[in-house]
């Protein structure tokens, strides 16, 4: 470990987000370390899923904030936190199943103004770097196949291959090792770490304890919409309010 | 090139380029030889009846283009694009008539003045998911017809607006359904090449991967909201341009058939049937569905089976093939041809001399 | 404007409100358990209505007397059309698919009624069609005391079936969350369905109410398909008693305004106030966050 002096980019304030009775993210203040391997843990409905959807926009939350690289992004568009740097990938993985693999990667293309809209998407220079990308994770040969065809951890793959595309400084991964064998979690545990050495940071919703514990600097644990503890892999290994919401006693 | 090679042809390396070349070849030609015959259209007409059923038919695949903006691109479907062509007719007959404006140049201000007005009408339903584009695309042809019936001081309400001829009394009827064939072709032609030009763009990608998950292109960074309003109001344009056209051939507007759900459930079909997801696939559902109105309408006038044959037709199209027949076509003939997978393999040397042309390409 | 005038104008809306809100509360159902626009809503209450008009004109009984035959009937339909039909949609596109479908069958639906009774208009002979009471000045005609009552008692019955039976506690959990009341166990394609067949059963007791007091003919769903998704998404869109407010308040406006600006003028404002509803407060005035994607 390092003794930088640690920055927050990204952090919550009181947020907070209801379902009719049910209290997802409930008063939630969390801060993620710049530069990072965050993780983010916590039993099945503990409202991981829902504090990502309102980090990035894609639910407004009832009351609270969200700051992202000092600016207050609480309740923007989608695609404006987006732009903003914010990545993310979701549960279950996202494509657009009727678009083919390297369509998909285009589709994170970040472009502004009429003209530049209106450039062919099959442009030289965004192929090139849709396959670089494609490439990185493995998944080149399959460029062509509708996104639909090809398997489910390709499709993760592929997933994170557009989230690159984007360019983002922070991603936001939702359970990366779900559902997947165990020679691609590897696969995805190194490219994490490639792509966090390169200056990216990640907060990762994951189930998988040993890749939690040996993939993250810094652990945030929830439970009932709200973060019961932090701090480094270890620490919180051995916390017993963390045990005590696993176990459910 | 490269789109050329995108066509399916897959794993076999050598056959690959050139076959994706010979592909190429062949729908140009299948494209010239397609135009030829419809150009050729007026002079093989047996009588001035089945020109007016081409001129009806070319202003669907016009109007069914200009619906494919939206229904295709963002697979938002609209029932409602009667009011965008009947208030192209509307706004042009009444530019004509009432402030003297020369005919073409009122149907385009017309065309504008549509444009404008459906950035709010986006602003209000495409915000939103579907269901209110749907709910709102309804509404607003239910209340047109409702104000043109009612305010019959400016539409004629159900007596009719007529509409002086463009072209002026000397040419005679033949004449005119050739002049407005050829008018909705280009139409059609200037339609089909601003929907190809979005559908190769950036805008275009991002317009598709909002057809297919609308969160996920957002949480890629793509502004949907503003995706979705430039091509709904594009569509509203061309559209008007295409009822403006329409008000300016038939030379008499009722509400009734202006502000028409059937008119628009039309284009919904003809799209659908055709293939929204293809460039020429409107086009195609226009010429089969158009005909296929014409006909049942001199058969069986106007009984009120049209609608059940409409309905059960919407009806199987929908349930089993909603990406329609071009696509449903293909998918039948690829099912006999052996050895295409569907996931296609690339392998190492095709990509790189791949790499090879985009390099050249680029310097 | 006199003082009679105002107050007739005023129970006239409200009994308007309470039909409208009855008509509506099927639009929401299905809504809410499939988060399907269900265009082909009106043209079943058309064709309820046609139904009770020809039972009385057969038999000459009382046309309330039809629902016996026609909400079992529809319950029915509803619940096959679910799983026959609309299930058969993929996930991905059903709102718009499920738009066409039902747009398709409403066209059905109306050609077949003109086939079989041509578009000739009809209105249902009652003993009791001219009957009308005075209440302070205001004369409120029986029929349309008849069609409110109906309403009343079926959207209570809905409420209750909802709120205190095992069926509608499972029919609320889907709607509220589809995922979450498949974790406890409930079989959410089955009750989609039956949330389809109650909201066509609705349509049929509407329907009927509707033909009390009314003339209809064939493409009379067109007249009301637009006020009825106005005041679903007004009401926030699968919400029942959002959608119930909406629909007495439009009710009462639309008949408000009619004073002044005559009956077809006063349509529109159903579709101004749902234009300004998408414009302003897009997920609805009275109801649920569901809306906030659609
Ligand atoms: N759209 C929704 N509507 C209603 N309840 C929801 C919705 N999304 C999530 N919930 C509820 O919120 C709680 C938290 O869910 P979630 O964020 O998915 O948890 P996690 O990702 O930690 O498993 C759960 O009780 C879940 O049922
Ligand atoms: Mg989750």
């Amino acid at each position: 470990m390092s003794s930088d002096p640690i920055k927050h980019s990204l952090a919550t304030q009181n947020l907070t987000k209801a379902f009719g009775g049910v209290r997802a993210v409930d008063n939630a203040t969390v801060s993620f370390h710049e530069g990072k391997i965050n993780a983010l843990i916590g039993p099945n409905g503990s409202g991981k899923t829902t504090f990502f959807n309102c980090v990035t926009g894609m639910i407004r939350p009832d009351s609270g904030t969200v700051t992202y690289q000092g600016r207050d992004v609480t309740g923007h568009a989608p695609h404006r936190i987006a732009r903003a740097g914010l990545g993310r990938s979701f549960q279950l993985c996202r494509i657009f199943p009727r678009m083919t693999v390297l369509d998909n990667v285009l589709a994170g293309v970040r472009s502004t103004g009429l003209v530049h809209r209106l450039r062919g998407a099959h442009n030289p220079d965004d192929i090139a770097r849709a396959r670089e990308l494609l490439a990185r994770v493995g998944i080149e040969h399959l460029e062509r196949s509708e996104a639909r065809d090809i398997s489910y951890g390709q499709q993760k793959l592929l997933e994170l291959a557009g989230v690159l595309m984007a360019e983002p400084d922070t991603i936001m991964l939702d359970e990366p090792a779900g559902g997947v064998n165990p020679a691609l979690i590897g696969r995805i545990a190194t490219l994490v770490r490639e792509l966090n050495a390169e200056g990216r940071t990640f907060v990762i919703v994951e189930h998988n304890m040993e890749l939690v514990m040996s993939l993250s600097d810094h652990v945030v644990v929830f439970d009932r919409g709200r973060p019961i503890a932090s701090g480094a892999p270890a620490d919180v290994q051995n916390d017993p309010r963390v045990l005590e919401a696993y176990l459910g006693v | 090139m490269l789109s050329a090679s995108r066509h399916k042809t897959a794993t076999h390396q050598e056959g690959r380029t050139s076959s994706g070349r010979s592909v190429l070849v062949a729908k140009l030609v299948a494209a010239a030889v397609a135009l030829g015959l419809v150009l050729a259209f007026p002079a093989l007409a047996p009588d001035p009846f089945i020109l007016s059923v081409g001129v009806v038919i070319a202003s669907y695949a016009a109007l069914a283009v200009a619906w494919n903006f939206v229904g295709g691109m963002t697979g938002y479907i609209s029932l409602g694009h009667a009011a965008y062509s009947g208030l192209g007719g509307y706004g042009t007959a009444l530019l004509v008539t009432e402030a003297g404006v020369n005919p073409w140049v009122s149907m385009i201000v017309a065309a504008v003045l549509v444009g404008v007005a459906a950035v709010p009408i986006g602003i209000a339903s495409l915000r939103v998911r579907g269901a209110s584009f749907v709910i709102v695309s309804i509404a607003l042809v239910l209340i047109l017809l409702l104000v043109a019936q009612s305010w019959s001081d400016v539409t004629g309400g159900s007596n009719g607006l007529r509409v002086p001829r463009p072209f002026g009394t000397d040419v005679l009827r033949p004449e005119q359904h050739e002049r407005f064939f050829y008018l909705f072709v280009a139409l059609t032609l200037v339609a089909l090449v601003l929907w190809w030009v979005i559908d190769r763009s950036r805008l275009g990608t991002g317009l598709k991967a909002i057809r297919e998950d609308e969160d996920k292109a957002q949480a890629l960074g793509v502004p949907t909201f503003a995706y979705k309003l430039v091509v709904f109001v594009v569509s509203a344009f061309m559209t008007a341009m295409a009822g403006g056209m329409y008000a300016l051939w038939f030379g008499s507007l009722d509400p009734i058939f202006q502000f028409s759900i059937l008119t628009g459930s039309y284009l919904v079909l003809m799209s659908l049937l055709g293939g929204v997801r293809s460039l020429l696939g409107p086009v195609v559902g226009a010429v089969i569905v158009g005909y296929a109105v014409e006909f049942f309408k001199t058969q069986y006038g106007d009984t009120q089976l049209h609608l059940v044959a409409l309905g059960l037709l919407l009806a199987l199209v929908v349930l089993f093939m909603p990406d329609g027949v071009i696509p449903w076509v293909t998918a039948q003939f690829d099912r006999f041809r052996p050895g295409d997978t569907s996931i296609r393999e690339v392998d190492a040397a095709q990509l790189a001399e791949e790499r090879k042309a985009l390099e050249e390409a680029k310097s | 404007m006199s003082g009679p005038l105002l107050l007739q104008s005023l129970i006239l809306g409200l009994l308007l409100g309470g039909l409208y809100a009855l008509l509506a509360a099927g639009l929401t159902l299905y809504f809410g358990v499939m988060r399907v626009v269900m265009i082909a809503h009106s043209a079943f209450l058309i064709l309820a209505a046609y139904l009770a008009w020809f039972f009385t004109a057969q038999t000459g009984l009382d046309p309330l007397l039809s629902l016996v035959i026609t909400v079992p009937l529809f319950f029915a339909a509803g619940y096959g059309m679910q799983r026959a039909l609309l299930s058969r949609l993929r996930p991905a596109t059903l709102t718009m698919m499920s738009v066409l479908l039902t747009f398709a069958i409403a066209l059905i639906i109306e050609g077949g009624l003109g086939y079989l009774f041509s578009g000739t208009q009809r209105r249902i002979q009652l003993g009791y069609s001219s009957a009308s009471l005075e209440l302070w000045g205001a004369r409120i005609a029986v029929v349309k005391l008849v069609a409110f009552g109906l309403a009343a008692v079926s959207l209570l019955a809905l409420y209750l079936l909802l709120k205190k039976t095992r069926f509608g506690q499972a029919l609320r959990a889907t709607i509220q969350h589809r995922e979450a009341a498949q974790l406890l166990g409930i079989d959410t394609d089955r009750i989609a369905g039956f949330g389809f067949g109650l909201g066509l059963a609705t349509a049929a007791v509407g329907g009927t109410a509707l033909a009390l007091d009314a003339t209809i003919y064939p493409s009379l769903h067109w007249h009301w398909i637009g006020p009825l998704m106005a005041i679903i998404v007004i009401g926030g869109l699968g919400s029942i008693p959002g959608a119930a407010i909406a629909a007495i308040l439009l009710g009462v406006t639309q008949s408000l305004l009619q004073i002044p600006m005559g009956t077809t003028w006063a349509q529109t404002v159903f579709y101004l106030a749902l234009f300004a509803t998408l414009m302003f407060r897009p997920q609805g005035f009275f109801g649920g966050r569901l809306a906030q994607r659609f």
